[in-house]
């Protein structure tokens, strides 16, 4: 009997980086515990974090490659897959060109880099993720506003707090976990919290804005708007560091008054004004605002509109405030993925490149640019794709046509820990490592200026970390790569002047913090200065100032529709248990969260005779999927939060229910729905009814 | 010996549920009993939890004494002695008892006595984001909630 070994590693259950403590005996982690000393997690360890020994460990887990014959899987060894693997993309690229092949992953899991690399090394400019609708939309939108995503600063007590459509205690936080804004909150910062439903936040808020779904860019220049008209900014800052202030003031002077945003985003106007009143005056005030403003056709005018409040109230690099934080000093995610690797030649043949300027600028496509090529052939044929960590049939939008484009490509690779719908669809299924079977620089892709040490507490099966599964297959298609995962992690490091070994022992670095850098140097952009007038974006013939784009499927764009579909659909409901279509099969989680929930009025239920826990059918134009209604007086009666992610493990058929309580079976992703410049899929805003189920 | 106690500060629970893995992690639990569990109610969250009564119904229930209090205060049950009757369960006013199917016996919250005794925190409190849950001595524990900051509460 050995002793229990503990070792200090980092999370990765959602977007990671809750620091870990892993237990393990006899070469397997017998239990998790939170880090106290992790400077992003303070010892705080969510329900998916901790079930990871539960996933990790699954009956269901596959832990070897597996090659499809006929109906069947049939187990193969590393050498047999990577080299059939190698084989037909060499074949392909040959035949079609690199371009003829996609490679995807899902959510921001931390091997961006090694993905990116591979991608470019391939010679395919086609890489899809979930960027074109979250995080990486709002790197791209601050990035052409003011150089880079500046977050909030909450280690430097923000003063108050907008808690913009987030709530980082239950879900997929960023650069800061749900425990550093308790403790700025609980300092006694004011808190505006803007959310269509009425949550723990909203009910501890000084301030609640209970805005329509899809309308924030819209709230966003009421806000300008009370900031203008009584003079709130920071007029020194404005004078010397706005590009454009003048052309924006009459844009919000003209186009969004008080009255107009009221009507548009059913928020009070005198709530508008107390709100914005609160953040231009209450110093230092920052902003932290989440995925539900991105996925709407106004994804990046709301981001640059709120980059807009931060800069005209002198909260942008200020501490307390929306800041830039300093990067560790590792080398960074661009630099490892090689980007100038992909010709020009290739670069101009991606799909939707020319359409989606700043998708394009951040190096992906949107993924139903990708969807049209394999069920068309136009412009040209998509033949194969690679997917990584993703399950794009359960969490892309308009199900249907997802099912359908990858059930038609010639040759599909997925890597996962489980048969999902989707890698049921593979030709060859890669067995991934779990964050406990990972060494790696974590976090480098964020912007809270940490990097943490991933360290490997384990190994299970034949199971081999993303980043390796990229290096030996990118090895075998000729690319260069280091020998080792840990020799690309020195590689990482080297500017530190750190090890791996002694990066491991110090556990994280944090970039040194420095604030109003913009003095010495200015803002990253073509004029030095904050751009709310977008030099960038009139360059690609789009309009260089924000706006507020009425949805095109909403019951005022479409009112007839609406006489059918008479709710607004939000599809974002999250849950603390689940991350995306992840985690369903784990026990402890499932038993909190057994059925997927849609939230609706008392009244809206009453009209339809629903009751409490009642299953109900949820129908849009395109389809309909079954949820359990979950009765909440706090949301506006016209409209419905349903979650997202469901499938069905326990359906042992190779479908697993994709298509029962598949949200994405009722949305959109027809490109006048999407964000013009980054392609961003509308999962916020779209017409739907509700009936109660007959079966029960 | 003084008597040490668990409670939540229901207003700070923000329903994540980590305190549910974490003690269902600690004790070796499968799907089943709950030995903490936090209700949903619209907007609302009420965590269930063993308050480790002065005076247990558990305790008086239990036609067998298997329940009994450690010189810490703390309500412990002794699996070995529980015949599986339920009295406990039904007798507890907060619904904290709980009924292991598998082995048909009672079970209940040990405040982690374990990791007491190693001077680690109770594992539902040791990952709870907004540090709503307390554990202590009895008397003093209600000044946890006396020294919350925020005026407007």
């Amino acid at each position: 009997m050995e002793d229990i070994k503990k070792i200090r590693t980092v999370c990765r259950s959602c977007h990671g980086g809750c620091g870990v403590i892993a237990h393990v005996k006899n070469g397997k982690v017998i239990k998790v515990e939170g880090d106290p000393d992790s400077p992003i997690s303070h010892g705080s360890l969510c329900t998916k974090g901790l079930a990871i020994t539960q996933l990790a460990y699954h009956p269901d887990r596959i832990l070897y490659p597996m090659k499809r014959t006929g109906k069947k899987w049939e187990r193969i060894s590393w050498d047999e897959a990577l080299d059939t693997i190698a084989g037909k993309f060499k074949e392909i690229k040959a035949q079609f060109g690199a371009e003829a092949i996609v490679i995807g992953q899902g959510t921001g899991r931390d091997f961006e880099s090694h993905f990116s690399r591979f991608g470019n090394l391939l010679g395919t400019p086609n890489m899809i993720t979930a960027g074109h609708m979250c995080y990486l939309s709002r790197i791209g939108a601050t990035l052409t506003t003011c150089g880079r995503h500046p977050a909030i600063d909450y280690e430097n007590n923000p003063k108050c707090i907008v808690m913009w459509g987030c709530n980082p205690l239950w879900t997929n936080p960023d650069e800061y976990k749900g425990a550093d804004f308790w403790q700025a909150y609980k300092k006694g910062a004011k808190l505006i919290v803007i959310d269509p439903r009425k949550g723990f936040l909203a009910k501890r808020a000084d301030l609640w804005l209970q805005v329509r779904p899809g309308t924030d860019a819209a709230l966003a220049m009421g806000f300008h708007h009370v900031i203008i008209e009584e003079g709130l900014y920071d007029a020194e800052f404005v004078a010397q560091y706005i590009h454009g202030w003048d052309a924006f003031v009459e844009r919000v002077r003209k186009d969004y008054s008080l009255g107009r945003v009221e009507e548009i985003t059913w928020v009070k106007q005198d709530l508008i004004r107390k709100a914005a009143r609160l953040y231009a005056t209450t110093r230092p005030a920052g902003i932290h605002w989440g995925v539900p403003t991105e996925q709407t056709i106004n994804c990046t005018d709301f981001t640059r509109a709120a980059v807009g409040l931060m800069a005209a109230t002198g909260n942008l690099d200020a501490p307390g405030g929306n800041v830039f934080h300093q990067p560790p000093g590792t080398r960074s995610i661009a630099e490892f993925s090689s980007h100038r690797s992909l010709s020009n030649e290739q670069r101009i043949k991606q799909l939707g490149g020319e359409q989606y300027r700043l998708a394009s600028r951040m190096t992906i496509v949107t993924p139903k640019c990708v969807w049209d090529a394999i069920l068309t052939g136009e412009p040209y044929p998509v033949k194969a794709g690679y997917l990584v960590g993703t399950n794009p049939v359960i969490s892309r939008a308009n199900a249907t046509e997802v099912y359908e484009a990858l059930s038609k490509l010639d040759f599909l690779v997925v890597s996962d820990f489980f048969l999902t719908p989707t890698a049921e669809l593979a030709d060859i299924f890669l067995p991934a490592g779990t964050w406990l079977e990972q060494n790696h620089v974590a976090d480098n892709w964020k912007f809270h200026g940490y990097v943490l040490a991933r360290q490997k507490a384990v190994e299970i099966g034949e199971c081999w970390q993303d980043h390796k599964i990229f290096m030996e297959l990118g090895k075998r298609m000729g690319q260069q790569w280091w020998d080792t995962v840990e020799d690309a992690l020195e590689w990482l490091l080297e500017p530190t002047g750190l090890t791996w070994e002694e990066f491991k022992e110090k556990g994280y670095l944090h970039g040194e913090p420095k604030f109003y850098k913009y003095r010495e140097k200015g803002f990253s952009t073509p004029t030095k200065k904050v751009e709310l007038y977008s030099t960038i974006l009139e360059g690609w013939g789009r309009d260089p100032l924000p706006k507020y784009t009425e949805i095109p499927e909403s019951p005022i764009s479409t009112p007839d529709l609406a006489e059918q579909y008479p709710y607004i659909l939000n599809s974002g409901l999250r849950t603390p248990t689940f991350f995306h279509s992840a985690n369903r099969q784990v026990p402890w989680l499932r038993e909190i969260r057994p059925d997927p929930i849609v939230e609706i009025h008392p009244k809206t239920a009453m009209k339809h005779h629903i009751r409490d826990g009642d299953w109900v059918w949820l129908e849009s134009p395109r389809g309909r999927a079954k949820e359990r209604a979950k009765l909440n007086d706090g949301i506006d009666p016209r409209v419905i939060v349903a979650e997202h992610g469901w499938w069905y493990p326990e359906i042992k058929s190779s479908d697993h229910g994709w298509d029962v309580s598949n949200i994405n079976m009722l949305t959109d992703n027809s490109h006048e729905s999407m964000d013009p410049v980054m392609g961003a899929t509308n999962l916020r805003v779209l017409l739907c009814n509700i009936s109660r189920c007959e079966e029960q | 010996m003084k008597k040490i106690s668990l409670i939540f500060d229901k207003k700070n629970c923000i329903g994540c549920h980590a305190c549910e893995v974490a003690c269902k992690q600690e004790h070796g639990l499968g799907v089943g009993p709950r030995l903490v569990y936090v209700i949903e109610k619209s907007s609302d969250f009420i965590p269930v939890y063993c308050h480790h009564c002065a005076k247990a119904p558990c305790k008086d229930a239990c036609p067998v004494d298997a329940i009994s209090r450690n010189e810490q205060g703390i309500v412990l049950i002794d699996g070995d002695l529980c015949i599986g009757c339920r009295e406990c369960v039904e007798a507890c006013p907060f619904g904290a008892m709980q009924y292991e199917e598998n082995k048909e016996i009672a079970i209940k919250c040990d405040l982690c006595v374990d990791r007491l005794a190693e001077d680690k925190l109770p594992a539902c409190m040791s990952v709870c984001p907004t540090g709503c849950i307390h554990f202590g001595e009895k008397k003093s524990i209600a000044a946890v909630f006396e020294r919350t900051p925020r005026p407007k509460e």
